[in-house]
């Protein structure tokens, strides 16, 4: 890595090109044609046309943390009732319940889609396209994603939800033991939500390959990118598996396979082997985007050039692949072979050599840099903590003699929680805190998010720490009690305060995104001097993204323009039809232009087609027919090309 | 802020069918698909690892005769399709119009074998784990037929109404891509659901 001749110390606002000049770069005429191209109709009615990536991102986004809190609740009613021994506020029935949605929910419903919509609303902007490549596509994935949520949650209220813990185990969740549509509600929707995270994933490859601005070849790509694109792949190749096994367990209840009846040929243990296969992957799901959403706070935050880009984007790519070889590593207690074992205990081991190599990056980068302890910043520092914990009680529990003996006990909840709190959470709200402004154009206090961060990083240790020494003492999970005299109850009291001064936390944030929204301060178009392209935009995006777009020569195009005075671009995009550049695939040079399609009400309409199969599913097999050529018929009318566009 | 221009997009092609993103996200969705057959036929040996017999004492395995005529039928008719995507490239609609209904008349009969060849297995889905992975592979090939069979005859009646100008030819490629796949998804689905009990 060169240095460059950037000035590494404090970032001053007043000194950064506040505004590009948007309108002035093209003339006033001109730019209203532009903006009047791109521009999202408004209304109710408007609102279910719109395709533009920035508002399906921000749907995403919002929809994602209304399931966060809602989970969130739930997690609190679950603290609520293990306060203390044999409470009654919560029947098993109920607990079981709440349990297997919360879970459930946050993983599939609040962090993949809260990490898919930043990625839809960022990457986009990142890499200086106009829009994505299939923008009716990821309006589709959004209903999608909306109506299985919603339906998912529906049923808590209706109280006939799924009550077989998120991993959802054969035998229990056979219709043998599980009767009623709680599982059938799971297994349908899971499908479904998981196809919103499939199209939102081919949707971002293509884009970040093919749309990249030109001159930003590979070893251009913000390290945000590079992890998105790796996210993407790792969704492409996950999540076929737990739909399968869903597909299988579904049909084991609605029409009678045999695929998990051990008396005929069939193996509970492949639902195992299906589900881990995607859950391992999934956590990284998780974290890589997250590990992006750090990096680029980190380099913000440091105001210097990453140290170890390509140190970097192998350690990523090699955390994506490797975390593919270790699922056994979740079934260590079902008798597998000990030489199985052994393997997948020292793959487990190895995931800590490309995720020390990131450490040692961050590090590298922040140690000469004058650091901005900014909000965004915090929230990073504050996952540096929280994740590190975890990672230190995932080397634990990947050894099979200590797994053996915490397995299933509250040492495991502290443990996944540490990770996923660390690894999701924290990251996310750096995001929220970070490109904020850029998405509304109001700062967000900074005061409250000071507080808030302090609050939510207290309250989450003296919530989760304790369960680490409860599994030890050897309190099991999903017990909806204990009895009274096992010593437990101390620290299950200290835990449920904990969640609330936890809870009391995220309020903090959310009255904070509700004040700054009308009161915050209004946000120049870089407010914190970033290195990368969605600063080049303004405050909030233009509809267009960028009203010319922007030809790159480095890894920091911002800190380029900045020193040079100048910026580079693209000219001679067409003003009344919504076009972007199309890029070669690793040097990106200019290979065509795409025409992006406007405004359409199919994608919804497809979308409510789909989910009317899918709802239908739980009740009888009948809906996959009707469904499938109802789905058929509403994309004959969305692929209807009817802009009949002479060549110029 | 100055702006320097350094790329003119006046007369870069807007039409090319080829490098188009799309045909990109078409090969996104044939790399999901290909997972799902990959997981299935894991399924398929998985199960086949667990249970003392494979197929199940008193079931044959499926006959040979019908698959083995989907087994042609299916890359004949991706002759066809690539026959026409020549005549599309060429600009010559006729060409394309014929080979896309040559291909959609292969493939409904490739599913009229398929049928014939349903009807026939000696094992339910409801009744052993085997006759369940059997049904599910065949279903989901089956399915995939029929969605690729109504894209291509939608294609095939714009095609005889001249609708496929030059600028048009994308529906058509990314059409061919996605019919490949589908013809060539039957083969490991052949070889391991029709050759491989008779080996194992
Ligand atoms: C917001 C604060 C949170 C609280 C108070 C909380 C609390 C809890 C509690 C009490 C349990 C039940 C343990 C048991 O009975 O075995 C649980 C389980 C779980 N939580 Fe959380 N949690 C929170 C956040 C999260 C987040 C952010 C995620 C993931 C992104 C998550 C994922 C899970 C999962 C997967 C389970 C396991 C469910 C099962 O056993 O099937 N939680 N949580
Ligand atoms: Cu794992």
């Amino acid at each position: 890595m060169t240095a460059v001749g950037i000035e590494t110390s404090g970032h001053d606002p007043a000194l950064e090109p506040s505004s590009y000049g948007h309108e002035a770069a093209v003339g006033r005429e001109a730019f209203e044609r532009i903006e009047r191209t791109w521009r999202s109709p408004a209304g109710f009615v408007g609102w279910f046309t719109q395709v533009n990536h920035s508002a399906i991102g921000l749907r995403f986004i919002v929809t994602a943390f209304v399931f966060f809190i809602l989970s969130g609740l739930l997690g609190l009613a679950m603290r609520l009732q293990l306060a203390m021994p044999l409470n009654e506020m919560l029947s098993p029935e109920a607990y079981n319940q709440i349990m297997t949605v919360h879970g459930t929910a946050m993983m599939f419903l609040f962090a993949i889609p809260a990490m898919e919509g930043v990625a839809i609303y960022v990457a986009p902007l990142m890499v200086g396209a106009r829009d994505m490549a299939f923008p009716r596509l990821n309006a589709f994935g959004y209903y999608v994603y909306l109506i299985g949520g919603s339906a998912f949650f529906l049923s808590l209220a209706l109280g006939m939800a799924p009550d077989a813990g998120w991993f959802n185990y054969v035998p229990l969740a056979n219709k043998t033991f599980s009767e009623g549509y709680g599982v059938d509600i799971w297994t349908t929707m899971i499908t479904f939500i998981e196809l919103s995270a499939l199209t939102a994933a081919v949707e971002l490859i293509v884009t970040i390959m093919k749309l990249r601005a030109p001159g930003m070849s590979l070893d251009r790509m913000p390290i945000f990118v590079w992890a998105v694109l790796v996210m993407s792949f790792m969704i492409l190749f996950a999540m076929p598996s737990v739909m399968v096994a869903s597909a299988f367990l579904m049909m084991d209840r609605l029409v009678d396979t045999q695929f998990f009846i051990v008396e005929n040929g069939g193996s509970p243990l492949l639902w195992q082997h299906l589900f881990w296969f995607f859950g391992h992957p999934e956590v990284y799901i998780i974290l890589v985007p997250a590990l992006g959403i750090v990096t680029s706070i980190v380099v913000t935050f440091s105001g210097r050039p990453l140290f170890g880009y390509t140190a970097l984007v192998l350690a990523i790519t090699g955390i994506g692949m490797v975390s593919f070889g270790l699922w056994v590593h979740h079934m260590y207690t079902t008798g597998l072979p000990f030489m199985g074992r052994s393997f997948f205990m020292a793959a487990s081991s190895m995931i800590a050599i490309p995720s020390g190599v990131q450490v040692y990056c961050w590090i590298a980068t922040l140690w000469g840099g004058k650091v901005r302890f900014a909000t965004p910043m915090l929230w990073v520092l504050a996952f540096f903590g929280v994740f590190i914990a975890g990672g230190l009680t995932g080397v634990m529990v990947a050894s099979v003699p200590f797994d053996r003996q915490v397995h299933d006990s509250y040492f495991v909840v502290a443990h996944f929680h540490y990770v996923l709190m660390g690894g999701a959470v924290f990251p996310l709200m750096g995001a929220i805190y970070y490109w904020f402004p850029k998405a509304t154009g109001r700062m967000l206090s900074e005061r409250l998010g000071i507080g808030s961060c302090l609050t939510v990083f207290v309250g989450f240790n003296i919530t989760f720490f304790p369960m680490h020494i409860l599994g030890l003492q050897g309190m099991p999970r999903r017990v909806y009690t204990y009895v009274d005299g096992l010593g437990w109850g101390n620290m299950n009291l200290l835990a449920t305060f904990g969640a609330f001064l936890l809870a009391l936390g995220f309020a903090l944030t959310l009255f904070n995104v509700v004040r700054s929204l009308r009161h915050g301060a209004v946000a120049p178009d870089n407010p914190w001097g970033g290195s990368t392209l969605e600063w080049a935009t303004a405050s909030p995006p233009l509809n267009c993204n960028f009203i010319q777009q922007p030809v790159v020569e480095s890894r920091r195009p911002m800190w380029d323009w900045r020193e040079a005075g100048s910026r580079t671009v693209v000219a001679g995009l067409s003003e009344d039809r919504r076009e972007t550049m199309v890029t070669t695939l690793l040097d990106a040079r200019p290979q065509s232009v795409m025409v992006l399609p406007g405004p359409t009400p199919w994608p919804f309409v497809s979308a409510v087609a789909a989910s009317f199969g899918f709802i239908g599913l739980i009740f009888s097999p009948w809906f996959f027919p009707i469904g499938f050529f109802a789905v058929f018929a509403t994309m004959v009318f969305w692929f209807w090309p009817r802009h009949p566009w002479r060549k110029k | 802020m100055k702006a320097r221009v350094l790329v003119d997009a006046s007369d870069i092609d807007r039409f090319a069918p080829h490098t188009h993103p799309l045909w990109w996200g078409i090969l996104g969705a044939v790399a999901i698909e290909a997972a799902v057959v990959a997981t299935l036929l894991t399924s398929y040996f998985y199960l086949a690892a667990q249970n003392p017999a494979w197929p199940p004492e008193g079931v044959a395995p499926p006959d040979l005769f019908w698959p083995t005529v989907v087994l042609v039928l299916l890359p004949l008719s991706s002759f066809t399709m690539w026959w026409a995507g020549k005549g599309s490239d060429r600009g010559d609609q006729r060409q394309l119009s014929i080979g896309v209904t040559a291909s959609v008349t292969l493939a409904v009969l490739a599913l009229v074998a398929r049928s014939f060849q349903i009807a026939e297995f000696d094992a339910s889905w409801n009744d052993h784990a085997y006759g369940s992975i059997l049904w599910v592979i065949t279903g989901f090939h089956y399915t995939h037929v029929v969605s690729a069979v109504s894209g291509t005859a939608v294609v095939a009646v714009l095609a005889w109404r001249g609708y496929f100008t030059p600028e048009r030819q994308l529906g058509v490629v990314v059409d061919t891509v996605y019919w490949y796949f589908v013809a060539g998804v039957f083969l490991p689905i052949y070889l391991v659901l029709y050759i491989a009990p008779r080996l194992l």
